[in-house]
């Protein structure tokens, strides 16, 4: 039993673990020490003894224990009666039953996903007490500093505590507004995770968690189509990852991509998911994306034609809903192959919105465009202004190419 | 858990003195939504206008006498509930339905101690 195997267990227990220590008794911060604590623990005893039977079941009643003792300490130095742990109800004791952890994680996304939680601390909560990812992982995936991230965590964890974030999942009434919060920062933290298209170290293990997250909200809200779409949007995009990347390293655009690369156990699910979202949420942004990934994942092969005709009328049903630069973007891209490069320049060089110039799609879509319009030297002006904005080295190295190309 | 709402408008609508019309249409609001509240609502006070706050400041162990409120801003602390919620949610649900003449905001803050 090596570092890497203990550690394996820990973080598949760790969701579940910390979920249900922090229903049980309503503190963040206890959960996860009590946990971390346990994990000493099973570090010192497993190689000796051996692993228990039930790793998990063994970590929760650890921790339970640890949890309990340390409450009662607090207790004792603050003198204080207002502490008492909840008395077990009939679910707690059946939890000591040693198959058996209640499945609390949906109580704790709605808890990270809280609107009194900062918007930009949401989703790196999510993946470090849901998912178990290390503050390490996440700081590397959020390109922030990781005391900086240490600290966001830290004070989310103080707001939900001071504040008197409800440790119930919301009533029903609340549902839509709440969802929509926890599906959003899901979407973050997925978008976080495929950014990078050669999804190496953190990324990952972090796009796998996203797989196994999307599907348990579905699990447990099975009549949230948005949820539907987002468990089917996440498996279309992780379908192709195989594909994304040549043996350079350099990104390849999904309309150059080969089918036959493309995970289709993943593609299948994701089919599946967005059945039910169609019936669910027909109209919807979320199921409106799922639909325009599976238009590309249904290709078989490079040989077949793009589905341009039908991205572009999908961007237009999604204009509809939800207009904002992104999908004015991603439309041109569509009409220039179906309209030509002159039509989609003239619909982006409308875009007037703040941060644009930032935006790395936009200039790389823009250097694009020119360079298929003939316009030479703007598109070389345009591919340096991406290249600027320091994108990840695989999108980085296409870039390079095409404006290689250019200047040859 | 207690919890203090406090209440955000610009106090300019309601006429000098905060003495116009539209501040008796506000008062007969915040009565029938005191009633409902009932036993939650533990304690609360509507504020006489910006314009009659004096402000103490401590600089330096020294102490000055302002007039004016602590912060010039576009809406102003013109009143607040102090409520019993059982958790955070419910003193949002419970801050929803404060009375407003108009925009404003209503922040929500637990009160320490027991």
């Amino acid at each position: 039993m090596n570092g890497a195997a203990l550690d394996r267990v820990f973080r598949a227990a760790s969701g579940r673990i910390i979920a249900a220590l922090a229903a049980r008794f309503r503190d963040l911060a206890l959960a996860e020490d009590a946990f971390s604590e346990s994990c000493l623990r099973a570090m010192r005893a497993w190689p000796e003894r051996g692993m228990p039977d039930d790793p998990a079941a063994w970590l929760y009643r650890v921790a339970e224990r640890i949890a309990l003792d340390a409450l009662r300490r607090r207790q004792v130095r603050e003198q204080a009666i207002c502490d008492v742990p909840p008395e077990p109800n009939a679910e707690d004791t059946m939890m000591d039953d040693s198959h058996f952890i209640p499945d609390e994680r949906l109580r704790l996304i709605f808890i990270c996903c809280h609107p009194a939680v900062a918007p930009e601390a949401r989703a790196a909560l999510t993946l470090r007490l849901v998912c178990g990812l290390t503050t390490t992982e996440i700081a590397r995936a959020f390109l922030v500093q990781e005391t900086a991230l240490a600290q966001r965590l830290v004070r989310a964890k103080h707001k939900i505590a001071d504040a008197g974030v409800p440790f119930e999942l919301p009533p029903p009434h609340f549902w839509s507004e709440r969802l929509e919060a926890v599906l959003s920062t899901l979407e973050i933290a997925y978008a976080k995770a495929h950014e990078d298209a050669s999804g190496t170290g953190a990324h990952a293990g972090f796009a796998g968690e996203m797989l196994h997250l999307t599907k348990l909200l579905t699990e447990l809200v099975p009549n949230a189509g948005g949820a539907f779409a987002l468990a089917a949007l996440v498996r279309f995009a992780e379908a192709r990852r195989p594909a994304r990347v040549d043996n350079e390293g350099m990104m390849i655009p999904l309309s150059h991509q080969d089918p036959a690369l493309w995970r289709a156990d993943l593609i299948e699910e994701a089919g599946g998911f967005l059945r039910d979202a169609v019936t669910l949420a027909p109209v919807s942004a979320r199921t409106l994306q799922a639909l325009l990934q599976q238009a590309w994942c249904r290709r078989q092969s490079r040989d077949e034609p793009a589905p341009w005709a039908e991205v572009l009328l999908l961007y237009d049903r999604l204009l509809t809903l939800r207009d904002d630069a992104v999908v004015r973007l991603n439309r041109a891209v569509a009409l220039a192959e179906v309209e030509g490069p002159g039509a989609a320049l003239r619909e982006i060089e409308q875009l007037a919105t703040p941060g644009l110039a930032e935006f790395l799609p936009y200039h790389a879509v823009r250097a694009d465009l020119l360079r298929r319009a003939g316009r030479k030297q703007d598109a070389q002006a345009a591919y340096q202004q991406a290249l600027a904005l320091e994108p990840p080295s695989a999108e980085r190295r296409w870039l390079e190419r095409k404006l290689g190309e250019l200047t040859a | 858990m207690k919890y203090a709402l406090l209440v955000y408008e610009d106090d300019s609508v309601f006429g000098a003195d905060k003495a116009g019309p539209k501040i008796q249409e506000l008062v007969g609001k915040h009565m029938a939504f005191s009633q409902e509240m009932g036993a939650k609502r533990l304690g609360g006070q509507g504020l006489k206008p910006v314009t009659a706050a004096t402000t103490v400041r401590t600089a330096g162990g020294k102490k000055t006498v302002h007039d004016g409120p602590f912060a010039e801003t576009k809406e102003q602390l013109g009143g607040f509930y102090l409520v019993e919620a059982a958790d955070l949610d419910e003193a949002i649900a419970i801050a929803r339905k404060v009375p407003l003449m108009q925009d404003g905001s209503i922040e929500i803050r637990p009160v320490m101690g027991p």
